[in-house]
């Protein structure tokens, strides 16, 4: 019983996933969870539509992803399991915009993926996934706000 | 003598100037509407305005900043926490425009709509 609750409590620890986990729900994500894959972004792909993104990405998401979505500053990036991901990453760029859209309306389970769908707009949304094609240069944004007081 | 046969002229020339029915209208002044914003709606939350016709969106905050934007027709406004904002416009199309907030409010803020109807 006593070893049982010890491996319970180990098991609840936050720590990285390994290897064979991480490819098998990264594999999962892509090809068999993660819906919408061939809706398209409706709006434009220009300066406007990413500042716009730029701009509700900076609502709440910084706070998890820093503020050029590379985790910049954010000190418990690496401490999640599983660790959050820079967006930049492959892994993140590979999803369809779609796909991009359905993460950001229904979040991702079990990690700390929060579901924005009725809380940011349909707008907002898109155009967020406007900015995470083109982000920022790492650390070229600073720290978020609430990390440095 | 000469001041009789000075008048006649002089009052035929300041009588074209008088136009017998004034052609000059005053500007028709817009319309003006009213929408409250708060967290989380537009009230009212449907509008019908006329093609063509100047109209005054008067949005007024009940709360705290909100924004309205219909992406369909190139408008946007910024309403500050408990302030108000206007926006003129004339409609140059028809059909149903969706307002969205444009400026982040709250947890609400993504369902916070209006819907524009412009009609012939």
């Amino acid at each position: 019983m006593c070893v049982l609750a010890l491996a319970g409590l180990a098991g609840c620890k936050a720590t990285a996933p390994g290897k064979f986990e991480t490819g098998v729900l990264t594999f999962a994500k892509h090809h068999v969870f993660v819906g919408n894959k061939k809706e398209k972004n409706p709006l434009p792909d220009n300066h406007d539509t990413w500042n716009d993104g730029k701009e509700a990405f900076s609502h709440y998401c910084v706070a998890c992803h820093g503020m050029d979505g590379q985790n910049t500053g954010v000190p418990f990036a690496d401490r999640l399991s599983p660790p959050i991901p820079p967006l930049t990453s492959k892994d993140v760029q590979s999803y369809t915009d779609g796909q991009l859209k359905w993460i950001l309306d229904y979040g991702i389970k079990p990690s700390g993926m929060p579901a924005s769908k009725g809380i940011l707009s349909d707008d907002d949304l898109w155009s967020i996934i406007v900015y995470i094609r083109h982000l920022p240069p790492a650390g070229s944004q600073g720290v978020p706000d609430i990390y440095t007081h | 003598m000469k001041m009789k046969y000075m008048l006649v002229p002089l009052l035929l020339i300041g009588a074209a100037f008088v136009p017998l029915k004034s052609n000059v209208r005053a500007q028709d002044s817009p319309r003006r509407i009213e929408i409250t914003a708060k967290q989380f709606s537009f009230e009212p939350s449907e509008i019908t305005v006329k093609k063509g016709e100047p109209v005054v969106l008067v949005i007024k905050s009940a709360d705290v900043a909100h924004g309205l934007r219909f992406r369909d027709l190139n408008l946007n406004v910024k309403i500050d926490k408990g302030g108000t904002a206007e926006l003129p416009f004339t409609p140059d199309k028809t059909g149903d425009f969706v307002g969205q907030c444009s400026v982040f409010c709250g947890s609400g803020h993504g369902g916070m709509k209006m819907t524009m109807h412009v009609v012939n």
